[in-house]
């Protein structure tokens, strides 16, 4: 180690006392904040056996309807005793309707609604999804939303499917009340 | 002269270390000296958080239930003081701090269990991101037994804050999704989702083993991974996950054993009002806050499993940490119904008579209650008047040129809009969605026949918005320690005092 100048090396000292000097003091005269320093504890940052998601949640529900033409249909999902669906429409390009939350009245932080699109002879085409969040929603429209049980969806055949769906099946993987 | 400058500044160097090392360690020293001494030590720390409880409804229920001269049991703990609990925006730090006023449940529970502030929505992490270690786990890695009891479900922010580790509130389970779990302005770039701040809160108290006791609702946030990770880990598992059977008060009472796990309600528990007034329902078998502190005390105290013959001891010689939460206070805060409110609260300081008398019988706990944020404006008005929200027009300064005067809003013919006060919204205002009216409650001075939303009441109550405000909380405190949390201090500041009491922080 080699330091080029005496006041360098002096201003390096003096440093390092100061900071001998100062843990000392802030010991003396804040001994609660040193006390608080937290023993070393590392959380725990992997789980074994547990396998980590691979994208967007699905719902067996989905993949399991075989809905007539012109029907809307529910898919089970976790929390279907906690919400509604209500004024479901499919034109044949989008499906609509409001997702009712009826298990609580504080905020809604994040919802979302899974849609499958089925041809004529039930069978699932494709699927897509409507996402709440509503940190992006606030941030979206500048101003903190009330809270709001019913939030209206659409959600959009895709376009590599335009024409062939027929029927709707809906569910709702997430669900999350603040 | 290269050679002996290099030399000089080397050893002004070492000597500057030296002497940094030698003072540090003589606080090492001095620390360790303390470490070592454990008079006053607190054997168990039970912390009761009344979530969106503040002062207001203290006073309200104590009117309520009580009377004037009355109390809570909250209130004739020895300690007290106020709590300021003020967030941060994300990526807050030095020196570029940038406080938000009002809090939500996750952020106040990270400054609570971890002694950090950060962002509304983050948990175990702070506005940064990083992860930090919660008061319950430095407990349980000190010997601790732990508890948690909640009754919401119990991977929301108040229970979840001491035992889990996420980005986002939202990301309970069971099931990932990006816009739940990630929050690219925080990390810049998504994590992999193998990175326990984006893995489902469910799926981190399922397998990590941070608190022993667990009870509350929640049940439809797990799996059945989750109950084989449990059972795994020698977990009682009362009802069934996998079936998402939801555990009923008689197998509560029945539960024995180091660890349990026990949730009642796939959602949050039902309000107290509710199982009163529907005695056959489902949701009434489900336990109260006050029979699962209990239960969750029993459980952490026992000092031999039931059966043994001998005089087998557990960890739980040591002592315990229990968190309770009175989560619905704030949920039905949110909904501005007085009524739940009250009994909520009510509820919830039958809980604390229970901690309050297992810490009397003890004699070593230490006993902290205190809420996290306040929930919705509630307020106690004069009987007979009416808020800003019922006025015909707002408050108008119609003083300012007044400089003896210039800074207070007059009414002077202010009165009441009959179409935004239409009457009590607990009696001849209900019907009506769009009354700003007051709720009433009788109290017990109240003349026998006055009832409950009637204007004779005793107890006038209103709220404002819908959602938390930035008031400071109470704070009320018995056992080793407590006097450290009287006078007024911030949220970040329990972390310490709860951890130094039972020496789970040196």
């Amino acid at each position: 180690m080699t330091l080029r100048s005496p006041r360098l090396a002096a201003l390096v000292f003096l440093v390092g006392l100061v900071a001998g000097l100062a843990t000392v003091a802030l010991a003396v005269v804040n001994p609660a904040a040193t006390d608080a320093a937290p023993v070393a504890v590392t959380p725990q940052a992997s789980f074994a056996g547990l396998t980590a998601a691979t994208g967007e949640p699905e719902l067996v529900g989905i993949a399991q309807a075989q809905p007539s033409p012109g029907e809307i249909v529910r898919a089970a999902g976790p929390f279907d005793d906690r919400f509604s669906l209500e004024d479901l429409a499919f034109d044949g390009a989008a499906v609509t309707g409001g997702v009712l939350v009826t298990s609580d009245v504080s905020e809604v932080l994040d919802r979302q609604v899974l849609a499958g699109f089925y041809d004529q002879q039930g069978m699932l085409l494709g699927s897509d999804r409507f996402v709440y969040h509503l940190a992006t929603t606030i941030a979206s429209s500048g101003h903190a939303a009330a809270p709001d049980e019913r939030v209206t969806f659409r959600i959009e055949v895709p376009a590599a499917l335009a024409g062939q769906a027929a029927s709707v099946a809906l569910g709702v993987p997430v669900l999350v009340n603040e | 002269m290269r050679r002996p400058r290099s030399a000089l500044a080397a050893t002004t160097l070492v000597v500057a270390l030296a002497a940094t090392a030698t003072l540090t360690g003589l606080v090492g020293t001095s620390l360790s000296a303390s470490a070592d001494d454990d008079e006053g030590r607190a054997k168990n720390v039970i912390y009761l958080l009344g979530d969106g409880m503040v002062r207001t409804h203290v006073t309200a229920a104590r009117e309520r239930f009580y009377g004037s001269d009355g109390k809570l049991s909250m209130e004739t703990l020895a300690a007290q003081g106020y709590v300021s609990t003020y967030a941060v925006e994300k990526l807050s730090g030095q020196p570029d701090f940038r406080p938000n006023p009002v809090t939500d449940s996750a952020s106040a529970a990270t400054a609570g269990a971890f002694g950090v502030k950060t962002y509304n929505a983050a948990l175990g992490v702070d506005a940064k991101g990083a992860i930090v270690p919660t008061m319950m786990e430095l407990a349980k890695k000190a010997g601790y037994r732990t508890g948690n009891v909640s009754t919401a479900e119990i991977t929301d922010a108040t229970p979840a804050g001491q035992m889990s580790h996420v980005l986002a509130r939202g990301c309970q389970g069971p099931v990932y999704s990006d816009a739940a779990c990630q929050d690219l302005a925080v990390t810049g770039a998504a994590l992999p989702t193998n990175d326990v701040r984006v893995t489902p809160v469910a799926d981190q108290i399922a397998r990590n083993g941070t608190a022993d006791v667990i009870l509350g609702g929640g049940l439809g946030r797990f799996d059945a991974d989750d109950e084989a990770a449990l059972t795994a880990q020698g977990c009682s598992v009362l009802g069934s996950i996998a079936n998402q059977t939801t555990a009923t008060k008689a197998d509560l009472a029945a539960a024995t054993g180091q660890k349990v796990f026990g949730l009642f309600n796939r959602g949050i528990l039902t309000v107290e009002k509710s199982k009163r007034d529907n005695p056959s329902s489902v949701q009434a078998q489900e336990p109260s806050l006050p029979e699962m502190t209990s239960k969750a005390i029993e459980l952490l105290s026992q000092t031999k499993t039931r059966g043994e013959k001998t005089e087998k001891t557990h960890k739980s010689d040591k002592g315990f940490c229990l968190q309770i939460e009175g989560a619905l206070i704030d949920k039905r805060s949110h909904a501005n119904d007085a009524a739940q409110t009250l009994d909520e609260i009510k509820a919830f300081d039958d809980a604390v008579a229970i901690a309050q008398e297992f810490a009397q019988r003890d004699g070593n706990t230490l006993v902290i209650v205190t809420p996290d944020h306040e929930c919705a404006g509630f307020n106690i008005r004069e009987k007979g008047t009416f808020t800003n929200a019922e006025a015909a027009t707002p408050p108008a300064n119609v003083d300012g040129g007044n400089t003896a005067n210039n800074s207070t809003p007059t009414r002077p013919s202010n009165a009441r809009d009959s179409a935004r006060s239409t009457g009590i919204v607990n009696g001849t205002g209900a019907a009506d969605a769009k009354n700003f009216g007051p709720a009433t409650f009788r109290i017990p001075t109240d003349a026998a026949g006055v009832t409950d939303g009637s204007p004779e009441a005793g107890l006038w109550l209103s709220y404002l918005p819908r959602n938390h405000t930035g008031a400071d909380v109470p704070i009320y405190a018995s056992g080793p320690g407590s006097d450290q949390l009287e006078g007024t201090t911030d949220n970040i500041a329990p972390f310490g005092i709860v951890g130094h009491a039972p020496r789970v922080i040196r």
